[in-house]
């Protein structure tokens, strides 16, 4: 650790440089994790909102997978699941892509989470909304996808920006299992140098980490004051 | 593939013993962080010139960036710093032979500040600006009506994030290992790699947070409940 060498600003930049092609690797998994989470969390926000004991096993899988950090999630499916799916299947799924245990791992914490936003926005709509829906005619699926599915996504837009930020963040932990995105491209210059530039790398990785965060807010204050408009103008 | 039980025991009771390093970490952690974090939402409200805008940025910084970076960059940062320091001012002190926990409680008070900060600041601004005229009105100082009147309120405000951020603290001292600090995660990926018992020892630790995380979010339900007391007797009066 530290050799004495005067610290290097320009580094930065050349690292950022080096890293920004994998920005790509980094989005596939937040976006890939996000649909399974979405799909998954929808499964769940629906046993919680209608089902008896699908409400207490939903209920249950949220506050397990809260309590587990991002890093055992990994490692148990990293490591674990090839030795599960070998000995009930027999086949070897070592060699799968890494990103695929990621997502898999991610995903089971976020469809937890996601399925807490899901469930908080569809009890903000007055359930008003939903008999004067049925009361005009609507059947159930029209009055679900046309009045109570809009008024909730605008409800939940601020946290599914706060889910999106935190699911970056957290994914920075693929590297972890080899995973090549964003953070695992900075640990390749590191090691490239001889850990030379591990200073100034990282710093890379925090301006680039920071600027995509901070424009993900930005967007989606954005669309939410694109939606608010429209709402203004109803009720005016 | 059948899980060793005998395996999962011992490791079991063995990853038991990383719990008081890792609330060890979260405790100092929390305690520095909710004082800090306090009186920066202060200073952020009451926009004081250079202050306010560099606790602005900090919160920021911190709220947009991975925690793992976060321990990476301090970690790599702040050895070489006082190295240097060290080395300059001619001290007869060796910089590794600090314990490498005081990095973590390093790490996660300056993380943990931040989200804190960022608590207390939207808890004080809930708080009603008629509060303090009533406070005032009544011939409390602007002192004391700020600490009898408005700051219980905003802690009262602010309990329910500080619950969900001692729950992502303990979540984060799992990364301590990556400062070869001995916790919970650290024992298991050692026990791990002996023998491949992966699934063993994960699962271990596995049921160890969901312990841990169950207790605190039970101790703030109860803290939240002792809080709230004051409120009824007020209402039924």
């Amino acid at each position: 650790m530290g050799s004495y060498r005067v610290f290097e600003p320009s580094f930065i930049w050349y690292a950022i440089g080096k890293i920004l092609p994998y920005i790509g690797v980094t989005f596939a998994v937040v976006i890939t994790t996000l649909i399974v989470s979405i799909l998954f969390g929808a499964l769940l926000a629906r046993a919680k909102i209608r089902g008896k004991w699908g409400k207490v096993i939903a209920d249950g899988y949220t506050a397990v997978f809260r309590c587990i950090p991002s890093i055992v999630l990994i490692y148990l499916v990293y490591y674990g699941l090839p030795q599960f799916v070998e000995h009930f299947t027999g086949v070897d799924i070592n060699n799968w892509n890494k990103g695929i245990f990621i997502v898999l791992a991610f995903s089971l914490s976020f469809s937890a989470f996601i399925s807490e936003i899901m469930r908080a926005a569809y009890d903000s709509v007055d359930a008003i909304q939903h008999e004067a829906a049925l009361s005009i005619g609507l059947t159930e699926t029209q009055a679900f996808w046309r009045i109570i599915f809009p008024q909730a996504v605008r409800f939940a837009l601020p946290n599914i920006a706060n889910i999106i930020t935190s699911l970056m963040k957290e994914g920075a932990l693929a590297y972890t299992i080899g995973l090549i995105d964003m953070m695992g491209a900075g640990k390749n210059i590191i090691n490239m140098n001889y850990g030379s530039y591990t200073l100034e790398t990282y710093l890379g990785l925090f301006i680039i980490y920071w600027v995509l965060t901070k424009t993900i807010e930005i967007l989606f204050a954005q669309i939410e004051k694109q939606l608010s408009k429209g709402r203004k103008t109803i009720a005016g | 593939m059948r899980l060793n039980t005998e395996f999962m025991k011992e490791t079991f009771w063995l990853a038991l013993e990383g719990v008081p390093i890792t609330l060890k970490i979260t405790i100092i952690a929390l305690f520095i962080s909710i004082i800090l974090g306090f009186i920066l939402a202060l200073v952020e409200i009451h926009r004081v010139r250079v202050a306010t805008p560099i606790i602005t940025a900090y919160v920021s910084l911190i709220r947009g960036t991975p925690q793992v970076l976060q321990i990476l960059i301090v970690y790599s940062l702040i050895p070489s710093l006082l190295n240097a320091i060290v080395q300059k001012m001619e001290i007869n002190f060796s910089v590794w032979d600090i314990e490498p926990i005081v990095y973590a409680y390093i790490v996660f008070t300056i993380n943990t500040t931040a989200l804190l900060t960022e608590t207390f600041r939207s808890a004080l601004l809930s708080i009603d600006k008629l509060q303090m005229e009533a406070a005032l009105s009544v011939g409390l100082t602007p002192f004391w009506a700020n600490v009898r009147i408005i700051f219980p309120q905003a802690f009262e405000a602010a309990l329910p994030n500080i619950c969900t951020t001692t729950v992502n603290l303990i979540k984060g001292t799992s990364l301590a290992f990556m400062m070869s600090v001995k916790e919970v995660t650290a024992i298991a990926k050692t026990q791990a790699s002996y023998g491949y018992n992966f699934i063993e020892s994960y699962l271990d630790i596995f049921v160890i947070y969901l312990i841990l995380c169950l207790l605190v979010q039970g101790i703030f339900a109860i803290i939240e409940k002792q809080a709230q007391a004051h409120r009824k007797i007020v209402r039924s009066v």
